[in-house]
């Protein structure tokens, strides 16, 4: 390992090394110092890439710095530092203590950090379940409340069996392949049954991480009783990285033919299902873990094409609703008090008293159904451009009608914000750090909606 | 000018720049209104001078042919997206009668706001930006933008600032809206594609995508969502349902706004864009069209005359006035489309006033059902007389502007289409049925509760003189608009 391949892999290295160190100094320092170290460092780790530059392609074996890890680490990097801004108070709120928080988010973005780096199917499986298992303790980390502990078990349970599907799937596929390395090509070679058969367990185990219909049941549940900036976590980093998995995973061995129509009914019964069960909630968290599951029935869209505009629409995709769900539960966790304003009703008025957390969550449903001059317009019409080119029409338009009926459950909380009189004394001001967050989160949606150019050769870039 | 002055640009973020200097001064009510109308005159009087000084004179450079004023940068590479826009004389008159009204609405808005007034204001102004922008952009996507951009401001006034069941018709509105922009969408993307198969060069400017060889039933369905789209915002019956809720839950100004320019969009952009991109297609849906804008007429007057809510009653003549525009296009001949222009510009303005008027109304007293009034000429007879002057206008009595665009159209669409024609001439006289109702329930007859009135203000009285100038200027010197609107419509139709 030279200089130049520590160099490309300093985010990875960093991420681990502070998550250690948070947990080594934890108990001498002040907690805020520990969230301070955690948040420094994974902004650093996040600006490591675009300030250094490293070269794509150096790296140990098992491990190089991709051009997709090159998209990847600093979207997840924001990702983990807006949600350690946005833990803080709310765990302070919510007494959740020790060092272990900020350490386990860092481990967790360690191995989101990995997994676009790995060249390896073992590594990628090592990745995409330490990032899972340290879920199972961020969700249930609110030792105090049950609802965080059964939200946690269930997570654990429905886990443990993707992990199992993913791993024999990965098994089949070597069996049927004779190789384990991520970027050997299988042109015409190995046994295509076997790889179908690996392949086949594989997509139900990314399901359940994308949660896309039928995989979807633990989702609600565990959005409503995990801690808020948890959620803001799992539903952006864990949910890019499971699709950048696929993507991975379709550019090493394609058998696109046999996958189409799993992704197609998956894709399907996502859009609608999450659009419509989505329009019944009154409480906000599950709202928008069915939405969640509508936003991953797009992906899905996008990814059954199977050209490089659907590829490129995926990246796009998870990149924008990244900044749009941190936006939406980070409001929501700064708008807490010592419990989550649950209801959808609860909001009545915040627009108003509380403008700047208001007028975040907002925006941030606006984006969500896709209205222009936000980033999840872009998304969105890249998604929707990429299925039509890709000739799936049908599911396309099937897709933007649910999108349509989606604008009704977000437009409920907007409703509430600004349209509702509010029943009670304006909330506890929002700390500086949340509200630097949410400006920044904000702003992401916004410039990305009106300037999306440089975003987009980014992620071409990636794909290349 | 070799350095293009970007006075598209200027046109139509002017607005929008008033809205983010309004929310910098968040404190002060006065300092918003009057920033508001600082930056509305300030719209009206740029539109004026870059219709005076700028467009007859300058051609840009590389402009397609009609658009006097021109601008053009690239903006998303990746699908060929640039931010286009273009100004020929449909345009000029639409900014125009935007930059008017939209100062019109600031004023009407001066006392009756009372809460939340910079964010009021903020909204209006960047409102009038979604729609300046809606008739400036020449890029199709750049235009659908601006086109959803309408909405949220919209949504907001009816829902913040509303009355009655406002919030359920300001979801309404926009889910009906949405969902008709979303497929229309598609069917942009849909055509972008087939223009690039076709021509190697993917691009959504509308030069372009016109010359797209679009296969005939493919065609039909990208119609179909396009209007869609541009006939929900006309609105043509049968989408119209959601108009009536809309205006009557809406500020008064909100309706002025809805009425004046949101209409139009959708009949501009249906000439703009929905008939040169396919007119295989529109030329196929014309007998619809036709029989929706012809029922509509007869339709809108119809219920109109069935209405308590004098609001709503205005919102219903909107829909009945605004089949005329429809018949004018379906005609598609030079003077029914001129026509529609007019009926166009002077729905805008007297139904308006009318908004306007209802709303001063119900300042006064809270109530907008016909039965709460009767006799206040005595009282009110300033206000009564603007009462009964725009009525007038809107039934179309020559020498008042409705009258022009309603006799155009029909002088157009006879030749073409006499059956038509016909039926619309009776949408007419119920047009007269229901005013004259509402006229003799209001201003006359008997006073049914005793109402203590005072008359117009000076700010209202000179509101309504204003817009009753432009209504009998329009009414009686109509030259000058038609004359704008001529070569574009030369052009479009092919006809010189």
């Amino acid at each position: 390992m030279t200089l130049a391949d520590a160099y490309s892999l300093m985010p990875i290295i960093i991420a681990g090394c502070a998550a250690v160190l948070v947990l080594l100094t934890g108990p001498l320092l002040h907690l805020r110092s520990s969230y301070g170290i955690a948040a420094v460092a994974s902004l650093t780790a996040g600006l490591w890439v675009p300030l250094v530059a490293p070269a794509a392609g150096a790296g140990v074996p098992g491990l190089v710095l991709t051009p997709l890890a090159k998209l990847l680490i600093p979207i997840l990097c924001f990702a983990a530092t807006l949600t350690l801004l946005f833990s803080y108070g709310y765990n302070a709120r919510r007494d959740i203590k020790g060092e272990e928080y900020p350490a386990t988010i860092l481990f967790s973005l360690f191995a989101m950090c990995i997994l676009p780096c790995a060249t390896n199917l073992l590594i990628l499986f090592l990745a995409l379940e330490s990032i899972a298992f340290s879920f199972y303790i961020l969700v249930s980390i609110d030792l105090a409340r049950e609802q965080s502990g059964e939200a946690g078990l269930k997570y654990l349970l429905m886990g443990a069996v993707a992990a199992a599907l993913i791993a024999f799937g990965l098994a089949l596929i070597f069996a049927g392949s004779g190789t384990l390395a991520l970027h050997a090509t299988l042109a015409g070679t190995g046994n295509r049954v076997i790889i179908s058969a690996g392949w086949g367990l594989i997509v139900i185990g990314i399901a359940f991480k994308l949660s896309l219909v039928p995989a979807h049941l633990w989702t609600p549940d565990v959005y409503q009783g995990a801690p808020t900036p948890v959620v803001a976590f799992l539903s952006t980093g864990s949910k890019f990285t499971a699709a950048a998995a696929l993507l991975m995973l379709l550019a090493f061995a394609p058998p696109l033919p046999e996958l189409h129509l799993p992704l197609y009914m998956l894709s399907l019964l996502s859009m609608v299902i999450g659009n419509l069960a989505a329009l019944l909630q009154k409480n906000i968290k599950r709202m928008l873990a069915y939405s969640s599951i509508a936003h991953m029935g797009y992906l899905a869209l996008a990814l059954l094409t199977g050209s490089k505009d659907g590829y490129s629409a995926v990246l796009l995709y998870g990149a924008i609703y990244t900044a749009m769900n941190l936006a939406a539960f980070g409001a929501i966790a700064a708008l807490s008090a010592t419990e989550d304003r649950a209801l959808i009703s609860d909001y009545a008025g915040l627009g108003f008293q509380a403008p700047l957390r208001g007028g975040v969550l907002a925006l941030a449903m606006l984006a969500l159904a896709g209205v222009p001059p936000t980033a999840g317009f872009i998304g969105k019409f890249f998604i929707f451009y990429s299925a039509l080119k890709g000739g799936e029409t049908t599911l396309a338009i099937i897709g933007i009608v649910s999108a349509a009926a989606s604008a009704y459950f977000y437009l409920k909380v907007v409703v509430q914000l600004y349209m509702h009189p509010s029943e009670e004394n304006a909330p506890a001001a929002a700390t500086p750090v949340e509200a630097l967050a949410l400006c920044v989160a904000a702003l992401a949606i916004i410039i990305v909606g009106v300037f999306p150019t440089p975003l987009m050769d980014l992620v071409d870039l990636a794909l290349r | 000018m070799s350095l293009e002055f970007p006075i598209l640009s200027l046109l139509t973020f002017l607005p929008l720049c008033g809205a983010l200097l309004i929310f910098a001064c968040w404190r002060s009510d006065a300092a918003a209104r009057t920033l508001a109308l600082v930056f509305s005159l300030a719209e009206f009087a740029f539109s004026a001078w870059a219709c005076l000084y700028y467009y007859p004179a300058t051609r840009a450079l590389g402009a397609p042919p009609g658009m006097n004023l021109f601008e053009d940068l690239p903006w998303i590479g990746r699908f060929g997206i640039r931010y286009t826009l273009g100004m020929d004389g449909i345009s000029l008159v639409m900014v125009l009668l935007t930059a008017f009204i939209g100062a019109i609405a600031v004023v009407v808005s001066w006392n009756g706001i009372k809460e939340r007034v910079p964010l009021y204001y903020a909204l209006l102004l960047a409102m009038l930006t979604g729609i300046l922008g809606v008739f400036l952009s020449l890029d199709l996507f750049l235009f659908y933008l601006f086109w959803e951009v309408m909405l949220i401001p919209m949504f907001f006034l009816i829902g913040i600032w509303g009355h009655g069941r406002r919030i359920y018709s300001a979801v309404k509105f926009f889910l009906y809206t949405f969902l008709g922009s979303l497929l229309m969408l598609v069917a942009i993307i849909s055509l972008y594609l087939l223009h690039g198969a076709q021509s190697g060069s993917y691009s959504f400017a509308l030069t372009q995508l016109v010359h797209t060889a679009v296969p005939y039933g493919v065609g039909l369905w990208l119609y179909a969502a396009f209007l869609l789209a541009f006939a929900i915002k006309f609105p043509l019956f049968p989408l119209h349902t959601w108009l009536p809720d809309a205006h009557t839950d809406a500020p008064t100004a909100g309706s002025v706004i809805l009425a004046s320019l949101l209409l139009k969009t959708g009949a501009y952009a249906l000439v703009r864009f929905g008939y040169p991109l396919f007119p295989e297609a529109a030329h196929a849906f014309t007998p619809l069209l036709y029989a929706s804008a012809v029922f509509g007429i007869s339709y809108g007057a119809w219920v109109a005359f069935a209405q308590e809510d004098m609001k709503r009653l205005v919102a219903y003549s909107s829909v009945s006035h605004m089949g005329f525009v429809a018949l004018g296009i379906a005609a598609w001949s030079p003077v029914a489309l001129s026509g529609a222009m007019m009926q166009m510009v002077n729905h805008g303005v007297t139904t308006g006033a009318l908004f306007a008027l209802v709303g001063m109304l119900d300042e006064r007293t809270h109530s907008r059902e016909i039965a709460t009034y009767g006799g206040i000429w005595g009282k009110t007879p300033a206000l009564s007389f603007f009462f009964l002057f725009f009525c007038m206008a809107s039934a179309g009595v020559p020498g008042l502007n409705n009258f022009v665009g309603e006799f155009l159209v029909l002088v157009g669409t006879f030749k073409v289409a006499p059956a038509a024609a016909a039926g619309a001439f009776l949408g007419i006289v119920l047009t007269l049925i229901y005013t004259v109702r509402l006229v003799q329930g209001v201003l006359f007859g008997k006073e049914n509760k005793p109402l203590s009135l005072r008359d117009l203000s000076l700010r209202e009285g000179g509101l309504l003189a204003v817009l009753a100038v432009v209504d009998v200027y329009l009414g009686v010197h109509p030259g000058p608009v038609l004359e704008l609107v001529k070569a574009p419509i030369a052009l479009l139709t092919g006809v010189r």
